[in-house]
């Protein structure tokens, strides 16, 4: 096609798509959300003297109340979540024989890449964001965020970050990305894919929208709070979030900057991260200097879901609550000081290696007290097993798994035999899907009846946790045993010396964690259909959804929960739908 | 360090992360006497910084935030509502300060089993 006829086609492209815009701002009464729990609908133009939000999809490209920017943080990292999950399971399918029978290698290294980048930065940063946006106000008695706008504007930087790193699929004949999430230079140098120059883009505005979010945290948390809320008696979500903020800030930047280096090195020959420059060890220096961080980034909010839900399913407050604030602080110092074990195996100077092995100890300390404060917490409490508590309990057990096991790797000789194989790959996931995952999935149930009004069905719940933590620990089992076996990670084919290996137990192997991969997509497909139909058809809730307004763990959220129900237009009594009980088990 | 607000109490509180103060200090002290790679200049400098940098970060914002918190928690005594504290829920109404008392459960699981039966008759699945 000649170019004036592509200019045409771009032309009347925009021209439908402000067409589809208009069209959708009118479409009012949006089904999916009514703020207030039952009644009322916004929207309706009847000349109250309160000032309605506009309707439509207006409403939400225009909002900057806390509560709808924490919902466009969730529905966007849900969708990330979608495709980061269908990118693993084309891989997982694929790695089912040693041959490359269904797609060929470069595609494979993209699928891996774009996995990796939107799991880490697409699904996992939001998804948090998305809790404590909606949260962190109600729980420290704030009405908003302190700067509600740069919080909308936070938001909307990640959408164009989004289809900058996916660009490599979404744009005809441009090949995806494959340099993997760690973007290890000089492999990252020489890749000349544009799809590369534009996932550093993306890759930067998304770190520009943490580094805003994380300021507007501090502030709020610092400046924002209640009458009746000091650090004393600060939640312990709060507690994560502001720590989380805090590392935020020191880390993403320093991404930043060095991802510019990294365009610069791509696009004007600068000679940052190469061998004749600088070194491509200085990259991994500053991308790991961020990369430790980053890891505690997404781990310490949902450690702080699990402080705080947990106990409300023990039947007593959570045990030894100023060990994990203070524990949180130091996982928050200490976080900085590591970044070179994922480095061991590079030629670093042996006496600085060991400076970064003993700091990896230290810092194992304050995450084994969190775990012993969860278990004690639990321990001869009054526990219902609801599917909040069950998520909970599921976290614990393969946040173990996945603490032991990263505790081993910080151990510099075992991390020379066992670095850049599966067992690295089944250390992470075991914390970033079977813990992280797990404790985002704990505060989505438990906070379902806030975020719709409305409960969830339980039976279908339950079998999502099951089917998760089946699924999960095969996967991740699996891998555990294939990096014993020394199979090497990011390979989309696989072969070995009979002498060496048997070919068939890493076969095997890679189809037991296919074989887990599935159920876990199948759990998600159960959760999806199960969080759908009951926000259309599901009972509503009652002021006290949990069976918790006579201990003394009626949360301040569920407290602005029941005002809420109190101010909204009468309806005529609807049953109460009290917690998905749990002790039938 | 006013001695009233670090009192023994706090200090309690504050030993989780003197633990792991004192893993980083057993590892200076074990490199400054153990040098299996020998001493050169800056990469014994880099080694000693790597482990007092932590030490010294960590000991000031735990120095810091156990103040501010201790603090805190006076200022509520005075006003005498301490029950507050070690709360996790600060609206709500705190029975005991002891953290590991179980509170109340009895209340909640009544309503627990009470839950179960409704929700199965009211279950869509
Ligand atoms: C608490 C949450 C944790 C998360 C989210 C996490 C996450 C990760 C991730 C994503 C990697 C892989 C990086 C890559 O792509 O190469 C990794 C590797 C590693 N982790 Fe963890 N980790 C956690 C805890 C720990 C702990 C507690 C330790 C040790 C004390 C540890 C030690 C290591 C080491 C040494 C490696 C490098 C292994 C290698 O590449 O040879 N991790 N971790
Ligand atoms: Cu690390």
């Amino acid at each position: 096609m000649d170019l004036s006829g592509q200019l045409a086609l771009t032309v009347l492209m925009g021209v439908f798509l402000v067409g589809v815009a208009v069209l959708l701002t009118r479409v009012e009464d949006w089904r999916s959300y009514t703020p207030l729990a039952s009644g009322g609908v916004y929207g309706d133009e009847t000349g109250h003297a309160v000032q309605h939000k506009p309707s439509g999809i207006t409403r939400w490209l225009t909002t900057v109340d806390h509560k709808d920017i924490g919902m466009l943080y969730g529905a966007y990292a849900i969708i990330a979540f979608v495709w980061g999950g269908l990118a693993v399971l084309i891989m997982r399918t694929e790695l089912a024989d040693p041959a490359a029978t269904l797609i060929e290698a470069g595609f494979y290294n993209g699928l891996l890449t774009s996995h990796g980048i939107t799991m880490l930065f697409l699904f996992g940063t939001p998804i948090i964001a998305a809790f404590s946006n909606y949260f962190v106000p109600l729980l420290i008695g704030a009405d908003d965020m302190a700067f509600p706008r740069i919080n909308a504007i936070a938001f909307w930087l990640l959408p164009p970050g989004a289809l900058l790193i996916w660009a490599g699929f979404l744009i005809p004949g441009m090949a995806p990305s494959q340099t993997s999430w760690t973007m290890y230079t000089p492999l990252s140098i020489e890749q000349t894919h544009a799809a590369t120059d534009l996932m550093l883009l993306g890759l930067h505005l998304t770190g520009v929208s943490a580094t805003m979010g994380a300021i507007n945290f501090i502030a709020t948390i610092f400046t924002e709070r209640g009458d009746d809320v000091n650090w004393a008696n600060l939640d312990i979500f709060s507690w994560t979030i502001l720590t989380q903020s805090g590392l935020i800030l020191f880390a993403f930047p320093l991404l930043g900057s060095a991802l510019i280096m990294l365009l610069l090195d791509r696009n004007f020959g600068t000679t940052f991260f190469t061998v004749d420059g600088g070194s491509p060890i200085l990259w991994q220096h500053l991308f790991w200097f961020f990369g430790h961080p980053e890891v505690y980034i997404l781990v310490l909010p949902p450690m702080g879901i699990v402080s705080y839900v947990l106990p409300k399913f023990s039947g007593r407050k959570l045990f030894g609550f100023k060990f994990v604030v203070y524990s949180t602080l130091a996982i928050g110092v200490l976080s900085f000081g590591v970044w070179a074990h994922h480095m061991f195996s590079t030629g670093i100077d042996p006496r600085v290696r060991a400076s970064f092995m003993a700091v990896s100890m230290a810092i194992a300390i304050p995450s084994a007290v969190k775990t012993f404060n969860w278990i004690t917490t639990m321990w001869n409490g009054k526990i219902r097993l609801t599917t909040p508590m069950l998520f909970c309990i599921g976290f614990v057990s393969n946040f173990i798994i996945g603490g032991v096991t990263g505790v081993f790797l910080a151990a510099i000789p075992i991390d020379l035999v066992l670095h850049d194989t599966y067992y690295v790959v089944g250390h992470f996931h075991y914390i970033v899907m079977g813990a992280i995952a797990f404790a985002g999935f704990a505060g989505l149930y438990y906070w379902y009846p806030i975020f719709t009004g409305k409960m969830y069905q339980r039976t279908l719940a339950k079998a999502h946790f099951w089917l998760w933590m089946v699924g999960t620990n095969l996967t991740f089992l699996a891998m555990l045993l294939l990096g014993y076996e020394g199979m090497p990670r990011r390979y989309a084919t696989y072969t070995f010396d009979a002498g060496i290996v048997n070919l068939d137990v890493i076969t095997a192997l890679h189809q037991v964690a296919t074989l887990g991969a599935f159920l876990i997509a199948f759990g998600t497909i159960v959760w999806v259909f199960n969080f759908v139909q009951s926000w259309y058809e599901g009972p509503d809730v009652g002021e006290d959804p949990w069976g918790l307004e006579d201990s003394t763990l009626y949360g301040r959220e569920f407290e602005w929960h029941r005002n809420r129900l109190r101010t909204a237009v009468a309806d005529g009594g609807e049953e109460d739908v009290v917690t998905d009980g749990g002790n039938e088990e | 360090m006013a001695p009233d607000v670090f009192d023994r109490e706090t200090m309690l509180d504050l030993s989780v992360n003197v633990i792991p103060l004192f893993i980083i200090l057993f590892f200076i002290v074990l490199f400054a006497a153990v040098a299996p790679f020998g001493y050169s200049l800056v990469d014994t400098t880099i080694q000693m910084a790597l482990l007092v940098i932590p030490f010294i970060g960590l000991a000031i914002l735990t120095y810091f935030s156990g103040k501010a918190i201790a603090e805190a928690e006076a200022k509520m005594e005075e006003r005498g509502d301490l029950a507050h504290a070690e709360n996790d829920t600060p609206g709500a109404h705190a029975g005991e300060s002891t953290p590991d008392a179980p509170d109340a459960p009895d209340a909640t699981e009544g309503d627990a089993e009470s839950a179960v039966e409704t929700r199965s008759t009211s279950d869509q699945d």
